[in-house]
């Protein structure tokens, strides 16, 4: 019976999850920029656009300029959950990938960096009076999911573990629309419960930061704007 | 919205289909012994910590006596290769190996410790295997 409501809900998370973020994206893209507003210094190529990308989205630079210990906890709390959803790879793939068998030791570890991140992220909500002042509940509400998936998760790592087979059977049966038992363990479904909520309440969520850097005007645009007219769509049309 | 309720329609009317056979799962060998008092489920969710902590027992307290030896796991829950004889973890086939390869988890017992069961003395001083050849053959493999 649970099983089958888990199975439900994780249909449904997942579809509002694409859809909800495919949507999120059109509008995005669609969404005109019509002012050249590179922050300088900025790169005067396409490459070297591709370039800053790239080091904000692996180093968080503009985040390491402004504020080292923001950046060490936010950089340690990402990086940690790029670690920790890796390794839940084995979850989903059967025969497990060789580079995931192989990171797992290492998503163990990852998840004290990860959750050591978020505490700090959430005192800084707290213990700062000017973030204090501008934090509305979202921000506190994800920090404290983020925090509550984390800690579940590792409860049933290193305190009351759980059938860890049959989980791997119920979501290799979800990915071929058939519904098996899940174990009726509290930390479980704790955690598989959270991780729902967190999917469905990822596109309404301040968490769109994920696609929403590529679309920064401030980071994706080429600083050319004295060798090339920047004329948005829409304008050129009101020049005919 | 509404293109969204039709695809959660779509998804839902999928669960309606007949389920697929079942058998995503590792194909568990049976043991050769008798069942665990705890049940099956325990002893999938916790026999390391049972291991682990009759290790302690042993290694720092010297206590031999203990409940939950690598030891007997291993001779209850061999799995014979084509050959008739038990397989080592490098096989798939072996106990351990067969979850442990389905859920990416790596087995680190059997760096120090045999994975068949061990040929006792007893065994060592059958008559049939007391010919000086056999001996021999053991010997090699033994130290290979």
């Amino acid at each position: 019976m649970l099983s089958t409501l888990y199975a439900l809900l994780f249909y449904t998370a997942s579809v509002l999850m694409v859809v909800g973020l495919a949507l999120k994206i059109r509008k995005y893209a669609r969404t005109p920029a019509p002012l050249k507003i590179p922050t300088t210094p900025a790169p005067t190529t396409r490459g070297g656009v591709v370039l800053r990308m790239a080091r904000e989205v692996v180093f968080f630079e503009s985040l390491f300029k402004s504020n080292k210990w923001i950046w060490l906890f936010g950089y340690l709390f990402h990086v940690g959950l790029l670690l920790v959803l890796l390794r839940h790879f084995r979850y989903f793939t059967n025969p497990v990938w060789w580079w995931v068998e192989l990171i797992q030791p290492f998503g163990v570890y990852a998840s004290f960096a990860m959750v050591a991140g978020l505490a700090g992220l959430w005192a800084r909500r707290f213990l700062v009076e000017r973030i204090r002042y501008i934090s509305s509940p979202s921000d506190h509400l994800m920090l404290a999911l983020l925090l509550a998936i984390g800690l579940s998760g590792m409860t049933m790592k290193f305190a009351a573990q759980t059938d860890i087979v049959a989980v791997k059977v119920f979501f290799l049966g979800l990915m071929r629309f058939q519904i098996n038992e899940l174990p009726m363990h509290l930390p479980l479904l704790v955690h598989l419960g959270l991780v729902a909520i967190l999917m469905i309440i990822f596109p309404i969520s301040k968490l769109l930061h994920v696609p929403g850097l590529f679309f920064s005007p401030s980071r994706n645009q080429v600083d050319n704007s004295r060798d090339k007219r920047h004329l948005a769509p829409w304008a050129a049309e009101l020049e005919k | 919205m509404k293109r969204l309720l039709v695809l959660v329609a779509l998804l839902v009317g999928f669960l309606g289909t007949p389920v697929l056979a079942d058998g995503l799962g590792p194909v568990i060998p049976k043991a050769t012994g008798e069942a665990h008092p705890e049940g099956n489920l325990f002893m999938r969710i916790n026999h390391m910590n049972l291991m682990k902590h009759d290790r302690d027992e042993t290694v720092l307290k010297g206590d031999r006596e203990i409940s939950h030896s690598l030891k007997a796991c291993i001779d209850c829950h061999v799995v014979n290769g084509d050959d008739g004889e038990p397989v080592s973890v490098k096989s798939e086939k072996h106990f351990c190996v067969v979850c442990h390869e389905f859920a990416a988890v790596k087995v680190d017992c059997f760096q120090c410790h045999n994975s068949k069961p061990q040929i006792t003395t007893e065994a060592l001083l059958k008559p049939e295997l007391a010919d000086a050849n056999d001996i021999a053959t053991y010997l090699k493999e033994a130290e290979e």
